[in-house]
């Protein structure tokens, strides 16, 4: 046993030392108090933030109560949030919080503390209300799990970029890890020395999302969702975080700001077209009114690292399948890891083969990349950003970045890829103002040496500056547009020509009920609900339909 | 206050491990390329050919590379050097399952679960999905029940495959299907969209014609972008021969479709959805 002076003069120290910097091996709590009796193990860490709530996590060595002390100042933690079970197991949901907002907090039980921050690096910022613009910054990890030298040189690397970076010091909205978070089989005890031990630090301030890896999955059961995967995290079923309920923690998505996040389980759940996960993603995609939209899965669907997405199978169904659908409704980002290097793709679309298929002279059908900086790097300073806008919404780059945790070559030269480096480090992606009403979403390779070895840009227009005239001209039913109606007035007017005469007129609501008839040129809306109706006019000549927002 | 692993001759010790760790970490993390780890495994069964563990080891690698019958082999050989380990007899099962030998997979799955004594979640399930194979629709249903009842975290997928079970025994039975449907939308969220899709399904595949509809009503409402729910609606409207109303919801898509935002319009879902629309119109 250390003697109590020597600890206390420790705790001094570790108090001092404390930043996000800081990169001791173990855990460092920070008050100065007597040794409370109950000792936190693991975290607090976490899960599902939403504009309005969070989980936070946390394991203790004896069954206790479970106490959040939260609050706007750090000085004065004044709400908290309790569970009198006892547990050694602590998860406790914070809701009713203000989007956009910085919470402090620490955790502890009935009658005391158990680990806080004193200098206030404890703390949850609450999701922006969705389709919110603003500074976003995700830090991308994948394959971690090796607890060795190299995660801490990756990290190390990540934390000193982030406190030194010039804009948003000291931000990460999220973590997002890519699976085998915790080698060799991702049991309980690994994820402690491979996941809670090293990343500890931020784990308290930084929301924490996931995908299932294979070596996760060892121990891992998404059969009976059970196992440490599924115990350690608590993802959101019922689309509490946004977008469409899966009903399973094995994929589901989330909103943050303006960009919709979807993250699939490429390793248990059955990657066939038509199957839950496949369908539950297609409609998940096909309703999301976000700005930008990133996909994770573990499984690359292109690499020629340590994986072959040539002739892998799960690989290649997750590259057949579910590319298709997600390039054709807007993917951006596409983030795997499996492979333990760096392969990142030119800007492509709807190519979906094998990587000796892959061309920069590809013509047909659109080609292989998209617009006129699609064959290059991607760099502002280079061959130029990739862009998007609303006359070209297609277009994702292809990130396989698994060497967050340990490096194990492959030939490296898949076709599909701008760059492909047997090298270390962690991705961080960035999505900024362009100044010109559009967003620029950039993703930098951040080397262990603290290096940035590659980095590009995808530029979206017409994102922070949106088109207001969106209620459509003339060209609605082109063929007759006989509705007149303008936003905000009470009534609807239908126009036709002179030798034309009006039988009737039928309003239906936006499930098609008949809701309104009519035999008037002139129709008053101002008691009906907002929303989309389709009018049915009868005249001497035909019947005509037509679609209109009363609003 | 410190954390229990914050002492400090644990955490040399601690140093020390992660110093062995990360030396050993060469072999270990070289993982994925099955048949380098089954080659492994052959030779440290070369090295010591009575250790039991390393045959039951290389037989689940010779299973994740779909190799069943080596797999098998390795199963039975684990067991004949006394292996008396449970886990080795669901996989000999679950490998006689994958393999179509469903006979021999229920001979082993019964005789697991005799000796556990029924409780184990995973085997009923795999007991269900034998039987399921095997013809035995009804005790495959009595089984799967159990599973529903018991697992502690349900997923959708197992929801829908005790709706196929159900079905597979008497496809008249679309009651018990709904109702399987409507109590896996009670455990795992009201919303939970491939229960909902399936119960659309039921409903149509039942000719119940306003509740299918109402049913796509639910979509709609329920979702913010409708364009493809509206078309997908039409699309049923003219399958039981409402032109009319399969009109209506196709001028709602289309006016849908022009209201989107900018972003969306030109988007290749969106530009199929469009032609989708034209030449369903056409046909009405
Ligand atoms: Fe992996």
């Amino acid at each position: 046993m250390i003697k109590k002076s020597t600890l206390i003069l420790l705790m001094l120290f570790t108090v001092n030392s404390f930043s996000q910097t800081a990169t001791a091996d173990s855990p460092i709590a920070t008050s100065i108090k007597n040794t409370p009796s109950v000792v936190v193990e693991r975290g607090p860490y976490l899960q599902t933030g939403t504009p309005t709530s969070v989980i936070v996590k946390w394991r203790t060595d004896t069954a206790t109560e479970s106490v959040v002390n939260y609050g706007k100042e750090l000085g004065s933690l004044t709400k908290n949030e309790t569970s009198k079970v006892l547990t050694t197991e602590h998860e406790v949901a914070l809701s009713g919080l203000t989007p956009n907002t910085k919470y402090y907090f620490n955790i502890g039980n009935a009658t005391e503390v158990l680990s806080e921050s004193v200098s206030g690096d404890m703390y949850v910022i609450t999701a922006p209300t969705p389709g919110t613009d603003q500074f976003v910054r995700a830090w991308i990890i994948g394959d971690p799990g090796t607890a060795n030298a190299f995660q801490r040189q990756v990290r190390d690397a990540y934390y000193n970029y982030v406190d030194t970076t010039a804009t948003n010091t000291g931000k990460t909205d999220m973590m997002l890890f890519l699976g085998d978070n915790a080698y060799s089989t991702g049991t309980d005890e690994e994820y402690q020395s491979a996941f809670f031990d090293i990343y500890y630090e931020m784990f308290k301030k930084s929301v924490a999302w996931s995908c299932l890896g294979n070596h996760d999955a060892y121990s891992a059961d998404s059969a009976t969702q059970s196992g440490p995967y599924y115990d350690i995290f608590t993802f959101p079923k019922e689309a509490e975080a946004g977008g469409t309920p899966s009903g399973t923690e094995a994929y589901f998505s989330f909103d943050y700001a303006n960009i919709h996040v979807i993250s699939l389980d490429s390793h248990h759940t059955s990657r066939a077209i038509g199957d839950p996960m496949y369908n539950w993603a297609l409609s998940d995609i096909q309703n999301t009114t976000q700005d930008w939209i990133v996909v994770l899965f573990h499984h690359p669907a292109y690499s020629k690292g340590s994986h072959d997405s040539d002739i892998e199978d799960r690989l290649i169904e997750m590259r057949e399948n579910f590319m298709p659908m997600l390039e054709a409704n807007g993917v951006d980002l596409v983030l795997n890891g499996h492979s333990h290097s760096y392969e990142r793709s030119y800007f492509i679309n709807g190519h979906q083969g094998l990587a000796n298929t892959f061309s920069l002279e590809e013509i047909t059908n659109g080609g292989n990349t998209v617009g006129a900086t699609g064959k290059g790097d991607g760099k502002e300073d280079g061959d130029g950003v990739y862009q998007k806008d609303s006359a070209q919404p297609e277009g994702a780059v292809y990130i396989t970045t698994g060497s967050a945790g340990h490096i194990s070559g492959g030939d490296l030269n898949h076709q599909a890829m701008y760059i492909s480096l047997n090298k270390l480090g962690s991705c961080v992606m960035e999505i900024e103002d362009d100044g010109n009403g559009g967003q620029n979403m950039v993703i930098k390779f951040i080397r262990e040496t603290g290096e940035i070895e590659d980095y590009f840009t995808i530029n979206k227009t017409g994102v922070t500056i949106t088109d207001d005239a969106n209620e459509p001209k003339a060209e609605v039913g082109a063929e007759s547009k006989k509705v007149l109606y303008v936003a905000g007035h009470d009534l609807l007017t239908i126009t036709m020509d002179r030798n034309e005469r009006l039988k009737k007129v039928k309003i239906y609501n936006n499930i098609g009920k008949l809701v309104k008839k009519s035999r008037k040129k002139t129709i008053d809306v101002s008691k009906m609900p907002k929303g989309m109706y389709a009018i049915e006019i009868t005249t001497k000549n035909g019947t005509y339909i037509e679609s209109v927002t009363i609003e | 206050m410190f954390y229990k692993k914050g002492n400090m001759q644990n955490g040399i010790k601690k140093a020390l491990f992660i110093v062995m760790f990360s030396l050993l970490s060469a072999q270990v993390f070289g993982h994925g390329d099955l048949t380098k780890r089954i080659n492994e495994k052959t030779r440290e069964i070369s090295e010591s050919p009575k250790d039991f563990r390393l045959y039951y080891e290389r037989g689940l690698l010779y299973q994740q590379h779909i190799e069943y019958t080596k797999a098998q082999e390795d199963y039975l050989k684990s067991r004949s050097l006394g292996n008396t380990d449970k886990a080795l007899q669901y996989r000999i099962a679950e490998v006689n399952y994958l393999a179509g030998d469903y006979n021999a997979a229920l001979k082993s799955i019964t005789s697991y679960l005799e000796v556990d004594g029924s409780s184990d979640v995973k085997a009923k399930k795999l007991e269900a999905q034998i039987l399921f194979e095997l013809g035995a629709y009804k005790k495959s249903l009595y089984a799967y029940r159990y599973v529903i009842d018991n697992m502690r975290d349900l997923r959708p997928e197992d929801i829908l495959e005790y709706c196929d079970i159900i079905l597979a025994e008497n496809d008249k039975n679309q009651v018990a299907a709904l109702d399987a449907i409507e109590s896996g939308l009670k455990l795992l969220g009201p919303n939970t969209l491939s229960l909902q899709l399936r119960k659309l399904d039921l409903l149509k595949n039942s000719g119940q014609i306003e509740k299918a509809l109402d049913q796509y009503n639910y979509f709609l409402l329920e979702y913010d972008r409708r364009e493809f729910w509206y078309y997908k609606k039409a699309m049923y409207l003219a399958e039981i021969n409402r032109p009319k109303e399969a009109i209506i919801s196709l001028k709602l898509a289309t006016g849908t479709i022009d209201r989107l935002d900018m972003k969306f319009k030109n988007m290749n879902a969106i530009l199929k959805l469009k032609e989708q629309i034209k030449s369903l119109e056409a046909q009405l």
